[in-house]
């Protein structure tokens, strides 16, 4: 109903844009003199207000209506049940509710079913209001416009105004998105502290992660929330990452953008791009299944102990996913130094390695180096390969080859772990809160290393 | 008196550096360059004009195979350096670049310091046995370039800082640290105001002194200023060529008069 609501607005405003146009273009003609607008602004400037009105209505009187709906009913079954809580007045009103709406409920008694006769009354009058004012009101918009549309108006002006300021809502929405996101991290972050008294040094040096082990609701043990060991984890498999990215997505990139023709290019860029478009979940079961057991097979007939469980398939496995996001992006920054500077290189008698080592290279290096940094945090953001083949015990070592766990994967075991939800989520978001710091310091240097070492063309 | 011109005649004979001969160009399909002869003499400024796509940068690049870098370009004919065929599979065009050094349209200097675009080349070759002799070369460099007195003071500076005219002799002296014998300039003074312009032209006119200078160029004026020979391109034919003055005075195709006074191009 809503959303036939939603189009039927839609469909207003295609019709107050047509009829706006129509009346300008008759207005024009009439009155012999070019108007200030044209013909297509006034109806884009009817057809804007005609949907800020009607949609404007339908979203506030939806949500207004459904809190009214909400505290009328809430008030009445607090009145019928004043010895219950909060937990037990939802439970009847989630039941009624699903009952009024021809589902299946838990229970019914002659309360639920009063409450859900109201339910049932209170959200058809909303509907009939809703569509009544929306209506109204884009017929409203839709007819002041009209009547507005003169020789003079500045219809394009207006609506000019009316789309930038459309714009500035989207962004400020993303800009709020996120900050919401990094403050319910901080309020998390700042509660688990609390549990902890504040002891930051136990957190960010101790060994010893376990912090669901013998503890209950809300508190926390700071001897046992020790990251260390899962920063550990999580640099040795990003470094492992790394050392198989950089090199091979940069010297493919040099070799995509510098030597190969166009023909073997037009191949092999969209297929190193295939590459980053297998879900990470497949690497995962790629990395457990064949590359893990691989190792410890290869490891034991050369006699070195390999776990089937280890850093260095995690971080293998993770490193060739991270190939086509450093190719790619290394490739488009290569591709773009201009080919004037190669000519002037090679016009001196430099070879074509010289020139990409000499010229290219420090010509491309912030677009490189941004192209690492991402790969970087793309390495320490990964979940899924090191959930399947890393491990999941906080296990401090600096060998490879074995199992080590990451912030990511205790972030997960933790959520889905069958721990209640309250105990679980301080020190879930704390470790996600930690590791959002950390990608935001490694971008900050990246972006100073990037500007000193700059070297602009123009 | 005819005695001198015929000296000085035998003397321009035996100083040809570089002679092309039934050169053909082709892009894909495209006949770019058609049976083009032509020989360029020593220490002297070439001109190559011609209305826009007749291929004089495209014959220009011919002549330090910087159309190999172009994957569908092809090249046939011979190309004689000092008697040397250019084209033949034992020569190393890098090896040629060093000899044959270019300037292009828009100036490049690479993002580096300006003593590090001049260094750029000589370090390649190996030119300087340590630091003092590559500073020599540097500032010899840039003193030919005719941008020394304005530089010597911030050679650390980003070479790309520098203004267009300053830039295009940066990339001049740049061109000619390596010692190169032949300098080819592809239109070095269209991105360039009528100042720079002038200093440019003033300084192609003394690299003269000491190598084979080819410009390709869109002013006649410029061809008429700087060049001791004129060459005339039009549709990938070479239609005449000859000494400027009288090539400009006294053409013999009807196309070169044409273009001369205006009529295509």
């Amino acid at each position: 109903m809503i959303f036939a609501l939603f189009l039927l607005v839609l469909a207003a405003a295609v019709v107050a844009y047509v009829m706006a146009r129509q009346r300008a273009t008759a207005l024009s003609s009439a009155a012999g003199q070019r108007l200030h607008s044209r013909p297509q602004h006034h109806g884009l400037h009817s057809a804007l207000w005609v949907l800020i009105a009607g949609w404007g209505a339908l979203i506030v009187l939806t949500a207004v209506g459904e809190a009214l709906i909400q505290r009328a009913l809430m008030a009445r079954i607090s009145d019928a049940l004043p010895d219950e809580g909060p937990l037990q007045w939802n439970l009847v009103l989630s039941d009624a509710r699903s009952f009024a709406q021809g589902a299946v409920s838990s229970e019914m008694d002659p309360l639920r079913e009063r409450i859900a006769g109201a339910f049932s009354w209170m959200n058809g009058t909303r509907l009939w209001v809703t569509t009544l004012v929306t209506l109204v009101g884009a017929a409203a918009a839709g007819w002041w416009t009209y009547k507005g549309i003169t020789v003079e108006a500045r219809a394009r002006v207006q609506s000019e105004t009316i789309i930038r300021r459309g714009l500035a809502v989207m962004a400020t929405v993303a800009v709020l998105t996120t900050i919401g996101i990094v403050f319910s991290l901080i309020f998390e972050t700042v509660r688990f502290f609390n549990a902890i008294d504040w002891q930051l040094h136990k957190f960010l040096l101790g060994t010893t992660w376990s912090p669901l082990s013998g503890v209950f609701e809300g508190e926390m043990d700071a001897d046992k929330v020790g990251i260390v060991p899962l920063f550990a984890g999580t640099l040795m498999i990003t470094l492992i990452a790394m050392m198989v990215a950089v090199p091979v997505g940069l010297f493919a990139a040099i070799y995509l953008a510098d030597f190969a023709n166009h023909r073997v290019r037009a191949v092999v860029k969209p297929v190193m791009e295939l590459l980053a478009g297998i879900p990470t979940v497949v690497y995962g079961f790629f990395a457990a299944i064949t590359v893990a057991p691989l190792l410890r097979d290869t490891g034991e007939s050369l006699g070195i102990q390999v776990a089937s469980e280890s850093a260095l398939a995690a971080g293998l496995v993770m490193g060739i996913m991270i190939i086509p996001f450093i190719s790619s992006l290394s490739d488009d920054v290569i591709t773009s130094v201009p080919q004037s500077l190669r000519d002037g290189s090679l016009s001196l008698g430099a070879t074509r390695a010289e020139t990409i080592r000499k010229v290219v290279l420090p010509a491309a290096l912030p677009g490189i180096v941004s192209a690492i940094v991402l790969g970087v945090s793309k390495a320490i953001g990964e979940t899924m390969i090191v959930v399947m083949a890393a491990g999941q015990g906080p296990n401090l070592t600096g060998n490879p080859l074995e199992a080590m766990t990451t912030v990511t994967v205790q972030i997960v075991a933790l959520i889905t772990g069958d721990t209640e939800a309250k105990t679980a989520a301080g020190p879930a978001f704390t470790l996600g809160f930690t590791l959002f710091v950390l990608t935001l310091l490694m971008n900050m240097l990246a972006q100073r290393l990037v500007a000193r070492f700059r070297e602009a063309y123009d | 008196m005819n005695d001198m011109r015929l000296i000085e005649r035998a003397v321009d004979m035996d100083d040809i550096k570089i002679s092309a001969r039934n050169v053909q160009v082709y892009y894909g399909d495209n006949h770019a360059i058609k049976d083009v002869d032509v020989d360029i003499q020593d220490n002297t400024v070439t001109a190559f004009i011609g209305p826009s796509g007749c291929g004089k940068s495209t014959f220009l690049r011919c002549l330090n195979r910087m159309n190999d870098t172009i994957d569908v370009c092809r090249v046939e004919g011979d190309i004689h350096l000092d008697g040397e065929d250019i084209n033949d599979k034992q020569v190393d065009p890098v090896q040629l670049r060093a000899k044959v050094g270019m300037v292009f349209q828009k100036p490049n200097p690479f993002p580096k310091s300006i003593y590090d675009n001049v260094a750029y080349g000589p370090k390649i070759h190996g030119m300087a046995a340590n630091k003092a002799e590559l500073d020599e070369i540097v500032e010899r460099a840039l003193r030919r370039g005719a941008i020394w007195d304005e530089v010597k003071d911030r050679l650390d500076a980003p070479g790309t800082g520098l203004s267009g005219g300053q830039q295009q002799r940066l990339c001049i002296a740049r061109a000619v640290a390596t010692e190169p014998e032949v300098l080819l300039m592809d239109e070095p003074c269209s991105a360039l105001d009528p100042i720079a312009t002038a200093q440019v032209e003033e300084l192609i006119d003394e690299l003269r002194q000491n190598y084979s200078v080819v410009i390709v160029t869109h002013s006649m004026q410029q061809a008429a200023r700087v060049s001791q020979k004129t060459a005339f391109f039009h549709l990938g034919n070479l239609v005449e060529y000859g000494e400027t003055g009288s090539i400009f005075t006294n053409p013999e195709d009807e196309r070169t008069e044409s273009y001369i006074t205006g009529r295509i191009g």
